[in-house]
């Protein structure tokens, strides 16, 4: 349980650059999950955070003292690894109570604490065996009986649901996340899934090559994205991004491949500005006064209606929660309220203030 | 996919195993000669056609064992080979580890220049090593013949090893550091145990190279510390009486590596196959 501070921090290896200074600041007992798409430096950055990497240049605090030149044994910090990484040749029990042992406990301490966890993780009836006579969850769970038999100042997770079936992985979410509530322990998770990401966190840091995007709830993200990055990362079905201009009214914007959508009050932004317009699927309404728009394709998931809708050209996604009758093909129009409207200069992709 | 229960795939798997019975056969072919012929009076050894009826004696047998001092060439002989897989193996496995974390382009020369050394000629080797040893006065000494062993060996010893650590995923070397253990202790603690079957195949190609090595054996001993396969060269070939006795100096250098292999059967078999199945 403590606060972990990343300053400054960068990392290359022989000259390719992989970390341009990532700055981070994680309070005492918070669920920060890294995000962002494959190669953008995640499990580089929780690497360094171990200690199974060197720092290039910064500096990591783990509860005010720096750690950049400790050995991973010295940090007091706990991983749980994509592949589970348990120790083949040792038996549940063996593997959990390996760092107590390492550390010197008794064997009282040792198997008292295992079988604290192991009720835990409902793992008591697979102490006394090996890791390759369990299946890839119990694995899982192991791994993380493994981390939290130390009660360790923080817990580093790598995709640890990566591996497994979507069912599980939704279980194995709740229960990570209960487990956190439980044992209140700093926990720095990756993944490259924003649905993981906004469930779990309390904090999330969208990542891109290697340059931190924005910090923030999973709501302030959902809300108001930073840049056009993060406004197209989180979130499912993605944000819809239309380039085009504000009207001349302030109230209304035109798109770059024509056609006009109405709104319900100004945009706020000046008018005449380009800017890119986002939308959330979600947001789309079907309204009588609203702005033409053809249907496409209709996508029933069972609870939703995924929709494209045809804008004079452009496409817009929508969701719609209830059973609306509506037929590709058939013309309609939607309406978007103007305060759920997210604005980004198209030089900068930076959020557009004042909105 | 019970092969019982498939007549056909049943047939070929019993022609398989006549043609893998005849296979062995001829291979054992000159194992069982001289079998047999250290069992002949040298007068039937010779006989042509060979005969299979005769009368067996262990008189040959009786008299490797009893004089010309088989045991104490034979305890040479261990005594080298035992010296060169206790060095060797633990010093080469040292290595491959190493080897195996390091990146793979720093990992590729060393690998390529290891392999260079197993390709020369040990013939160009000996000479050399000869001339250290006697500017050392170290001829007919065990340690300058197990070091030298240890030398063409090693190569061999961390190729193979250096196969078996990379098949250990370094996920493993990481959880073990993140869990307290320095290096030294994530090798010895997590890794050496798993790399066991391979220790086992190392150990024994080395026991295998340093027990039936004879160039330099010949060069290196003398008559304190000449091995087995040196002294026995001598035992035949002066005359036809003696083959009978050099089939059964054959047969008793055999024995000890016979008995080995029967020990390590179980471990030796898994350390081939790793690898081949994920675990
Ligand atoms: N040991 C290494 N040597 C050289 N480059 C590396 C090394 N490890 C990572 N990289 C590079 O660093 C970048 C970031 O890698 P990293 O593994 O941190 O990505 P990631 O965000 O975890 O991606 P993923 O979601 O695919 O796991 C990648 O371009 C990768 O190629
Ligand atoms: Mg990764």
């Amino acid at each position: 349980m403590a606060p972990l501070t990343i300053q400054q921090a960068t990392k290359s290896f022989g000259g390719l650059q992989v970390l341009h200074g990532i700055d981070i600041d994680m309070n005492d007992g918070e669920f920060v999950v890294l995000v962002g798409p494959s190669g953008c430096g995640k499990s580089t950055l929780l690497r360094l955070i171990a200690g199974l990497e060197d720092i290039t240049t910064g500096e990591i605090r783990i509860d005010g003292k720096g750690v950049s030149r400790l050995h991973p044994k010295d940090r007091d910090i706990a991983m749980v690894f994509q592949s589970y990484a348990l120790y083949p040749h040792m038996t549940v029990a063996e593997n959990m109570g390996f760092s107590l042992r390492m550390r010197g406990e008794s064997a009282e301490v040792q198997r008292r604490k295992v079988e604290d966890a192991a009720n835990i993780l409902d793992l008591g009836p697979l102490l006394d065996r090996y890791p390759r006579q369990l299946s890839g969850g119990q694995r899982q769970r192991v791994a993380m009986g493994r981390a939290i038999v130390r009660d360790p100042k923080v817990f580093l997770f790598d995709e640890p649901l990566s591996n497994l079936d979507a069912k599980l992985r939704v279980q194995m979410r709740s229960e990570i996340r209960s487990l956190h509530k439980a044992l209140k322990t700093t926990i720095v998770y990756v993944t490259h899934d924003q649905i993981e990401a906004m469930t779990m966190a309390d904090k999330i840091v969208v990542m891109r090559g290697g340059h931190v995007e924005q910090i923030g709830s999973p709501m302030t993200l959902y809300d108001a994205p930073a840049n056009v990055f993060v406004a197209g990362f989180i979130g499912s079905p993605a944000m819809n991004l239309l380039t085009g201009r504000i009207g001349a009214d302030g109230r209304s914007f035109e798109l770059a491949g024509g056609g006009t959508i109405r709104f319900d009050a100004p945009l706020g932004a000046a008018a005449g500005r380009e800017v890119i317009l986002g939308i959330r699927p979600e947001d789309v309404t079907l309204a009588e006064d609203g702005s033409p728009a053809t249907i496409k394709l209709i996508e029933p998931t069972g609870a939703d209606l995924h929709v494209n809708l045809d804008v004079s050209g452009t496409e817009v996604t929508a969701v719609f929660h209830e059973r609306l009758s509506i037929e590709e093909g058939q013309a309609v129009a939607l309406a978007v309220p103007a305060e759920r409207v997210h604005l980004f200069d198209p030089e900068t992709e930076a959020r557009i203030a004042g909105d | 996919m019970s092969a019982q229960s498939h007549p056909g795939r049943q047939r070929t798997t019993w022609l398989i195993f006549i043609g893998l019975c005849l296979f062995t056969f001829v291979n054992l072919m000159p194992l069982l000669w001289a079998v047999l012929t250290s069992l002949k009076d040298p007068r039937d050894a010779f006989t042509i056609p060979p005969t299979l009826i005769f009368e067996p004696t262990l008189k040959y047998h009786i008299e490797v064992w009893t004089e010309n001092d088989f045991v104490f060439y034979l305890m040479n002989s261990l005594i080298v080979s035992a010296g060169t897989v206790f060095i060797s193996v633990p010093a080469g496995s040292l290595a491959a580890y190493a080897i195996s974390r390091i990146p793979r382009r720093s990992a590729g020369p060393i690998l390529s220049a290891l392999f260079t050394i197993r390709m020369f000629p040990h013939m160009l080797l000996a000479i050399p090593f000869f001339v250290m040893g006697t500017f050392l006065d170290m001829i007919d000494t065990y340690p300058l013949l197990i070091l030298a062993l240890v030398a063409i060996n090693q190569p061999f010893t961390i190729w193979l090893m250096h196969g078996f650590f990379l098949e250990i995923p370094r996920d493993l070397d990481e959880a073990a550091a993140i869990d307290g253990c320095s290096n030294w202790q994530a090798f010895r603690i997590v890794i050496l145990p798993l790399a066991k079957p391979g220790m086992t195949v190392a150990a024994l190609f080395s026991l295998l190279l340093s027990y039936n090595e004879f160039l330099f054996a010949l060069v290196l001993t003398g008559t304190d510390t000449k091995t087995l396969p040196v002294a026995i060269a001598a035992f035949g070939g002066e005359d036809i009486s003696s083959w009978s006795l050099s089939a059964a100096g054959a047969i008793g250098i055999m024995l000890p590596i016979v008995v080995v292999m029967l020990l390590l059967q179980r471990h030796l078999v898994r350390g081939l196959t790793a690898g081949a199945v994920k675990g």
